[in-house]
């Protein structure tokens, strides 16, 4: 795994309550990247937010974990990498944003403390 | 590390119940020795004395024991202490310090150290924002990571950091991280944001070296539109402390 200096960071936005082939969006994706050698990807889950289809996302406050909150799925590989996720991301997200944006990458390293150049 | 030959012995005095952003300031002083790389500190708790105000405190009377002395003294090579010395007079407040020429005879034994950073900048205009991301579980010296980091970035002066808690991830050893609200040992990712300039940020990798087994650092550029301080409300937030 090499991932120094130059890299794309992909941020994907939409709800928590999007599915894919009946399974949560969220999870598909970040299996899709796992699948696909993507160095990494994390989901947040925001506490309010609107995008594309404009309406208000708003946890319920007296249901444990429910309500549509909004997603984030951020996604840090080389551009080449990002690149082949693309395609896939236009298929499974029908409703929500991508964004991409340039960042230097400092630091990848696992447990053994060894840089994974 | 210390090295014997000339040093400098630093005393500072404050008063006990005295605060600086919400915590005791000789606990806030020695934070800032401890990640600014100082390679000792000592806190001494007075039993009685006086200060500026010319007020007797003393354990012997009840109402006034909350109000000891305290010292805080440490011993650093002349560039350590200059170094740390504009952020401490800022954290005195009512207290003072003073420096004695002293000299290293034995020098301590140290496993890791780090050198000090240049003192805080203000930013505005281009910066950059760089997003550390570990794992809930990570731990540097015993104590959780994620609060390391965001105590040894305010000791070096960082503008700002946000911690934020992933529901789902996987990073650079293929683990999954997840968060499940039934588990106690709920590993979840965690991402810190933070911002300041550049070279600030670059000066900080170091220290950031040192302190992370696993995870990644990445860069991106950003434009400080607005970065504040409410003072009047910093104010107030001080009246009710006393």
């Amino acid at each position: 795994m090499k991932l120094m200096g130059q890299a794309k960071m992909l941020r994907i936005h939409f709800g928590e309550d999007d599915k894919w082939n009946g399974r949560p969006l969220y999870e598909a994706i970040v299996e899709k990247c796992r699948e696909l050698d993507i160095a990494g990807a994390t989901v947040f889950r925001g506490i309010e937010g609107y995008g594309a289809s404009t309406l208000i996302r708003r946890p319920h406050a007296f249901r444990f974990s429910a309500g549509d909150s909004p997603i984030l799925v951020q996604v840090i590989d080389t551009e080449a990498k990002v690149q082949t996720l693309l395609p896939v991301l236009d298929q499974m997200v029908s409703e929500g944003l991508i964004a991409m944006s340039d960042v230097e990458v400092i630091k990848y390293t696992h447990q053994d403390g060894e840089n994974l150049k | 590390m210390l090295t014997t030959g000339p040093a400098k012995k630093v005393s500072v005095y404050v008063m006990e119940g005295e605060q600086y952003h919400g915590t005791p300031v000789y606990a806030a002083i020695l934070e800032l020795l401890f990640y600014r790389g100082i390679s000792d500190a000592t806190v001494t708790r007075g039993v009685a004395g006086f200060g500026a105000d010319h007020k007797l405190h003393t354990t012997r009377l009840v109402d006034l024991a909350d109000k000891m002395p305290i010292k805080v003294e440490f011993i650093e090579s002349p560039e350590k202490v200059e170094a740390v010395l504009p952020k401490l007079a800022d954290m005195v407040g009512t207290g003072f310090f003073e420096i004695h020429d002293t000299t290293i005879v034995t020098p301590q034994s140290l496993k890791h150290g780090h050198a000090p950073e240049p003192p805080a900048i203000k930013t505005e205009g281009k910066a950059k924002m760089m997003r550390i991301l570990i794992g809930e579980h990570d731990k540097w010296n015993g104590k959780p990571l994620h609060e390391a980091l965001v105590e040894s970035l305010r000791a070096n002066d960082i503008a700002g950091v946000t911690v934020y808690r992933g529901i789902l991830g996987y990073g650079a050893n293929r683990r999954m991280h997840k968060d499940s609200a039934l588990s106690f040992s709920n590993d979840a990712p965690l991402l810190l944001s933070v911002v300041d300039t550049e070279e600030k940020l670059r000066g900080f990798f170091p220290v950031l070296d040192q302190m992370m087994k696993q995870g990644l650092v990445a860069m991106s550029d950003v434009e400080i539109i607005k970065y504040t301080h409410d003072s009047i409300k910093d104010e107030r937030r001080r009246e009710v402390r006393k």
